[in-house]
């Protein structure tokens, strides 16, 4: 047997999914080991070793492949332990870093302090020498500012250093000039260059990703190199790829190149299961998890890239595919304001104290208690009963709501939840209604372990007609990397506009651009019948400040001078798209191509061979449960089904819950469930 | 958890269950949302896309004001005064209208500012107001700008729609729009941007009868009435934490030759009562109207006297009429900041003084002293964010025209908190963006030397205000003009409670070796070859420099913002080596020692 397998590091647990060449997966969960992640990585290998019956040498060699969603870059910058990185910037652009294009506030939000930057000051140098534009030298470059540089970083112990040089995007000769001269004066300490990490022509949004892939370079490549000696010692001989945070894996190298492309790449395979799992053309992604809830969604079965992720204080400066997080959890605390009003979130009871009813000293009102004492939660069985959760507790710390609301115990648990299913709702709006998808029309995949206690409801609010509970819902993100392609995304800048088109030049950008991603797939194996090129431009109107991305279609990546009314065309009706409006009178200037590599695996569809055999009539629930429901306004006995028990086929009429190991799904009046031959739950609401 | 006393939440006067009034409210809030991103996806000037120039809001008919979302605080502070003429004008208000409003004689802000207005009835009931406000590039002022500092009269300023029906059952009416694109200079782009406001009533209308199909006429318009109560109660126990008391400020805006050759003085007293959560805004002793466009509307004077109140309270008071009712505003007819006096022009009324009347609001709580108010920020419309035009030598000499933000003032200090940096004065409140070195010189043909914080220009204090930015920019082969208003040149941002005063406004042209002090408000050439150098204000401190935490001083020192000799002739701070390398901490025996002394 050959198995394939995609181990995804959570707060708390390691998730393994494994999948065997007849497509059948299993999931196992091992504790996450903070610090020593790897140690974790090998121990869930061994679970799931364990859980085939075979010794982990014998599992291993059957081991093919290992896909790999790594938290380490994000904790790092989470946690703010990046490695001290100097800074080299242009003279008299000192501050692009404190500026950046002004961070945002709130109107009436003023206590606060703005907002340190991400290289301090005092590592922080400039340089003589200026580029305009257009390319040209204005001043010549200081190899004397350098030197000082480089002897100020010896001396201050700089681990990794960031170079952002004005206009290197469309003349990178200072840039590469500045790390000639540090490579030498600093030897073996690692150096990214703006141009090279994130070439596009807006200063704070390159610079920044150059400051913080160095921040990060060392760490990541540390991992990488434990997490290969780890694997080596378990004589593992197959290949090992990294998911990236623009929806794919990478080799090992690549990602060593690069690694601020593995920042927040976990979330990022959830709605890659959503699109292997569904072919509906708009559909949205929710993963509520303890202590958030991550939506995403995908327009016309294609992914979502945003350039506008934030980490901290300061935008991730490289796209990424669009997940937003917001502060609702199942740790979400509930408390009432000064005025009166109920609120839930974003402070969160966390994994510890956790809610009240984990019984490990936490005492306030969270939405896990909530829905223990509505009913939906089952407190004997809280991961298929490993966990024993204390309803005294929740009925507590509810109650202190309840009395302050001047409300029974049941209609304040309902308050927290149907609170917290609005502030999850506001997600989903603001990024189905910013990209212009109606969630009425739109199919809704559920992923991580609470979000199938919420949908019902959820899609009620949002007149969503149908959705998905997987069946391995709980590890949706590890199914993800499983089936995901190999992908790269690479950009270069090129100035010109429809008004002075140059054909030539754009043409030999995108064959540069091609050069590379044929590289990049051939280092990772991929054959080049398997391979597939998508060619974008960032595009503006003339005085327009933002760039749109417009995918154009480039046979063998080329351009002539015949294709750029198809391009004008495009962008046009991109525009529309977005902003809701075209101006054919106007110009159309291009900025930067992009082109993005992608390599299909063999093996990567292999979980459709496995499916569920038909089952025909009725299915008896396992048991009978009271669930406080708002619409009845008392306790009703609801059936409960368990989702081991059902075959494809089987259907099932809300009100009712359907439960598996790793979550509860709670189906409201009106919604109707069917197991597809996947083992998915897909509700209808009539 | 803060503690609460359940007395006072009135829970026997509530109208809708609890869970309601959470999820009512994310709805509205949602709406508004909703119909925000339809302005910003549909419109098309700069201003409103980028500048986020435009905002959008829920008013009861009888125009109170039900939620605001994401908003720019001038635009819906009293956004009851633009709705409420329609009201009194109109006895044949329908389903599927929309009213155009920019007249500052029947409520509006100033003339570039587009109100739309759109009534939303249930069964042939009218229950609420749609309004999308924006701020149009145009509005066919004899010259080409929406804000004319020497606009006498209402003649001499932009078209007027003073209340004026711009569709009827959901048709918009054509005869009306071709007013508005014949005296307009950027026709397509005013259409546009009124067809995105149009748009985006549409959606608020659309969702708010969602929301009565949902649940009902009785619970949505008991869910108002408790909302209310909910407002009028944070802001009540907001206020009750305040001093009791008259208070008064006064700042100057600088003088501008021609209109105000003193400057303009602008005054405001607060009389504070606890007991009743109430505060009251005198703004009625100040100077008369002035004969040019500095003078305020009522709706930005109104609005203005409550924001000064909002930015001393806490940011979660929701900003809907329950809180504003407890906010009393009085003004004088005839006054430069109340009542225009009709015609007398209004063209500048979202800015300069109105910044005035802001920062003189924010710092009149100061008065109490510590830890409430806030020290001065600093002004609007320094030539780093000039309207820059000519002729692009790289595109065989197009004409270009726009206004850039290359640098703007930064904000004043409140108890606790140093000012922000990013902050372009008080009506704009650090929601604009900054532009990118790099796409400014892809737009445009000029060269941005240098832009960057000016280290020492921060008023100094307990807590500091934000330092000046400052920058050096050039056409590239070419001549430019740039025209701006530099308030903050004459009278810099002062501090309060012992605070120190910000670091003025500069405009200065480079040319060779020569440095030519340029005019605060002023149309000049840079000439090529030559340059402009700005300073935009830096804040006010707040309190005494020799209270301040000597940790906050070497924060500044490392930041670059503070010269280690100012920490310690200002602050009394020294400061050593040591820890990590290249980072200076608190010598704590000789700061023990210099504040000694």
């Amino acid at each position: 047997m050959a198995y394939q397998v995609c181990i995804d590091i959570g707060g708390t647990f390691t998730d393994c999914l494994v999948s065997n060449s007849k497509g059948e997966i299993a999931i196992f969960k091992s504790p996450t080991t903070p610090g020593e992640f790897e140690k974790g990585f090998i121990d869930v290998l061994h679970v799931a070793a364990e859980g085939y019956g075979l010794t982990p040498a014998d599992f291993m060699k059957q081991v093919d492949l290992i896909v790999h969603g790594s938290t380490v870059s994000t904790n790092a910058l989470v946690e703010r332990k990046t490695v001290k990185v100097g800074l080299i910037l242009t003279e008299g652009h000192q501050d692009i870093l404190v500026l950046r294009e002004g961070p945002r506030k709130g109107a009436f939000q003023w206590r606060l302090d703005y907002p340190d930057p991400y290289v301090p000051r005092h590592l922080t140098r400039t340089v003589g020498g200026r580029i305009d534009a257009r390319g040209r030298e204005l001043v010549a470059l200081s190899l004397d500012d350098i030197g000082k540089a480089a002897a100020d970083f010896r001396a201050l112990g700089v681990e990794a250093v960031a170079v952002g040089l004005l206009w290197s995007v469309v003349n990178p000769a200072h840039e590469l000039a500045v790390r000639d001269l540090l490579e030498r004066e600093l030897p073996g300490i690692p150096i990214t260059l703006s141009h090279e990490i994130n070439p596009m022509p807006r200063e704070y949004k390159r610079i920044i990703a150059a400051a913080i892939d160095a921040s990060i370079n060392p760490i990541v490549r540390t991992y990488i190199e434990k997490l290969k000696t780890a694997l080596d010692d378990e004589r593992f001989g197959g290949e090992l790829l990294l998911a990236n945070c623009v929806g794919g894996m990478m080799p090992l190298a690549d990602m060593i190149r690069k690694p601020i492309y593995s920042v927040m790449s976990g979330p990022t395979l959830a709605p890659m299961a959503a699109l292997a799992l569904s072919d509906e053309p708009d559909i949205i992604v929710g993963d509520m998890g303890g202590t958030t809830f991550d939506v995403s969604a995908l327009r016309d079965h294609q992914i979502i890239v945003t350039p506008d992720s934030m980490i901290h204080d300061d935008s991730l400066g490289i796209p990424k595919v669009d997940v937003r997080s917001v502060g609702a959890g199942g740790g979400s605390i509930a408390f009432v304001d000064e005025g009166g009003l109920l609120r839930v979130g974003p402070r969160s009871a966390g994994a510890r104290p956790g809610p009240a009813c984990y019984g490990k000293g936490g005492t306030e009102p969270t939405v896990t208690d909530a829905n223990v004492v509505l009913g939906i939660v089952d407190p004997d069985y809280f991961l298929g009963g490993k966990m024993q959760l204390r309803r005294d507790l929740a009925e507590a710390a509810v109650g202190s709501i309840a009395a302050r609301l001047g409300v029974s115990l049941h209609e304040a648990a309902y308050a927290i939840y149907t609170t917290s299913n609005h502030n999850m709702v506001a997600a989903i709006e603001e990024i189905t209604v910013r990209e212009g998808i109606n969630p009425r029309d739109s199919f809704f995949v559920c992923g991580g372990g609470a979000t199938a206690i919420h949908i019902a409801e959820m899609a009620d609010i949002l007149s969503l007609k149908r959705y998905m509970i997987p069946r391995f819902m709980a590890g949706l993100s590890a199914f993800g990397g499983l089936i995901s392609d190999i992908r790269n995304e690479e950009s270069a800048v090129f100035l010109t506009s429809s008004a002075t088109f140059d054909a030539a030049g754009a043409a030999d950008t995108l064959r540069r651009l091609r050069r590379t991603g044929d590289g990049f797939l051939a280092e990772a194996g991929v054959a080049a019948e398997n391979r597939q090129f998508e060619f974008a431009f960032l595009g503006r109107y003339e005085y327009q400040s933002f760039e749109i991305e417009v995918p154009f279609e480039a046979e063998g990546g080329m351009l002539t001078d015949d294709d750029l009314p198809g391009l004008v065309e495009a962008f046009h009706r991109m525009h529309e798209r977005i902003y809701s409006i075209r101006a054919d009178n106007d110009v159309v200037e291009f900025t930067a191509w992009k082109l993005r590599a992608i390599g299909k695996r063999s093996g990567q569809d292999i979980w459709q061979r496995n499916t569920l055999a038909d089952q025909a009539g009725d299915v008896a629930p396992k048991a009978k449960r009271g669930v406080y429901r708002q619409e009845s306004g008392r306790v009703d006995e609801l059936p409960v089904y368990e989702m081991g028990d059902l075959g494809a086929g089987v259907r099932l009429a809300g009100p009712c819950l359907v439960e598996a190991e790793t979550f509860t799904a709670y189906l409201k009046d009106r919604h109707h469930g069917e197991i597809d031959r996947y083992g998915n739950l897909v509700v209808a609401v009539a | 958890m803060d503690a609460i006393n359940t007395s006072d939440l009135d829970i026997a006067d509530r109208r809708v269950d609890p869970f309601l009034m959470s999820v009512l409210k994310s709805r509205f809030e949602a709406i508004v949302r909703e119909m925000t991103l339809v302005v910003m996806r549909a419109s098309r000037s700069a201003v409103i896309k980028n500048a986020r120039d435009f905002s959008c809001a829920i008013l009861t008919f009888d125009h109170k004001l039900v939620s605001v979302e994401d908003a720019l605080p001038i635009h819906v502070m009293s956004m009851d005064m633009a709705t409420r003429p329609l009201t009194e004008l109109f006895d044949d208000i329908a389903r599927g209208d929309i009213f155009l409003n920019n007249c500052p004689y029947t409520g509006g802000t100033h003339h570039a500012d587009l109100i739309m207005a759109m009534p939303v009835f249930h069964e042939g009931e009218p229950l609420f107001w749609v309004v999308a406000l924006s701020h149009h590039a145009d509005t066919g002022a004899p010259v080409p700008s929406t804000y004319l500092p020497f606009a006498k009269n209402i003649f001499e300023e932009g078209l007027h729609f003073p209340c004026v029906r711009v569709a009827q059952d959901y048709r918009e009416k054509q005869d009306i729009l071709r007013i508005g694109t014949m005296r307009n200079r950027v026709p397509d782009m005013w259409l546009g941007d009124v067809r995105a406001q149009i748009g985006a009533c549409r959606t608020g209308e659309r969702r708010i009868g969602e929301l009565f199909a949902r649940y009902g006429r009785d619970t949505i318009m008991g869910f108002v009435e408790d909302w209310f109560d909910y407002g009028a109660r944070c802001a009540k126990a907001a206020i009750a934490k305040l001093p009791a008391g008259s208070y008064t400020y006064e700042t100057r805006h600088d003088p501008v030759p021609g209109v105000a050759e003193e400057g303009i003085p602008v005054r405001v007293t607060i009389h504070v009562d606890p007991e009743k959560g109430e505060i009251v805004v005198d703004a009625r002793d100040n100077i008369d109207n002035v004969a040019g466009g500095l003078n305020l509307s009522e709706n930005t004077a109104t609005g203005s006297c409550r924001i000064g109140v909002f930015n001393n309270l806490d940011e979660s008071v929701p900003h809907n009429e329950g809180a504003k009712s407890q906010i009393k505003v009085l003004l004088r007819e005839g006054s430069v900041v109340g009542k225009p006096k009709y015609p007398v022009g209004t063209s500048v009324a979202t800015t300069n003084v109105n910044d005035r009347l802001m920062i003189a609001g924010n710092c009149v709580f100061a008065e109490m002293g510590a830890p409430h108010g806030q020290a001065e920020s600093g002004n609007h419309l320094p030539a780093g964010v000039g309207v820059i035009s000519g002729h692009d030598p790289f595109k065989n000499g197009k004409p270009y025209v726009n206004q850039v933000f290359v640098g703007y003032a930064g904000g004043g200090a409140r108890h606790g908190f140093d000012g922000w940096l990013t902050y372009c004065g008080p009506a704009n409140a650090g929601l604009i963006q900054l532009d990118s070195v790099e796409v400014d010189e892809s737009m445009y043909p000029i060269v941005i030397e240098r832009r960057g914080v000016l280290p020492g220009s921060q008023g100094f204090g307990e807590f500091e205000g934000a330092p000046a930015m400052a920058g050096v920019f050039y056409p590239l082969d070419h001549d430019m003009t740039i025209v701006y208003a530099a308030d903050g040149t004459s009278f810099p941002p002062r501090g309060v409670l012992g605070g120190g005063d910000g670091k003025e406004s500069e405009s200065i042209k480079l040319a060779g070796s020569e440095r030519v002090v340029l005019p605060a408000f002023a149309e000049e050439t840079i000439e090529e070859g030559a340059k402009i150098a700005f300073t935009a204000c830096g804040g006010g401190g707040y309190g005494d420099p020799l209270k301040r935490d000597p940790r906050r001083v070497a924060a500044t020192v490392n930041r670059g913002w503070l010269s280690r000799e100012a920490a310690e002739t200002v602050y009394k701070v020294a400061l050593v080596e040591g820890g990590e390398l290249g980072v200076l901490v608190v010598d704590e025996a000789r700061t023990r020692t210099l504040r000694a002394a």
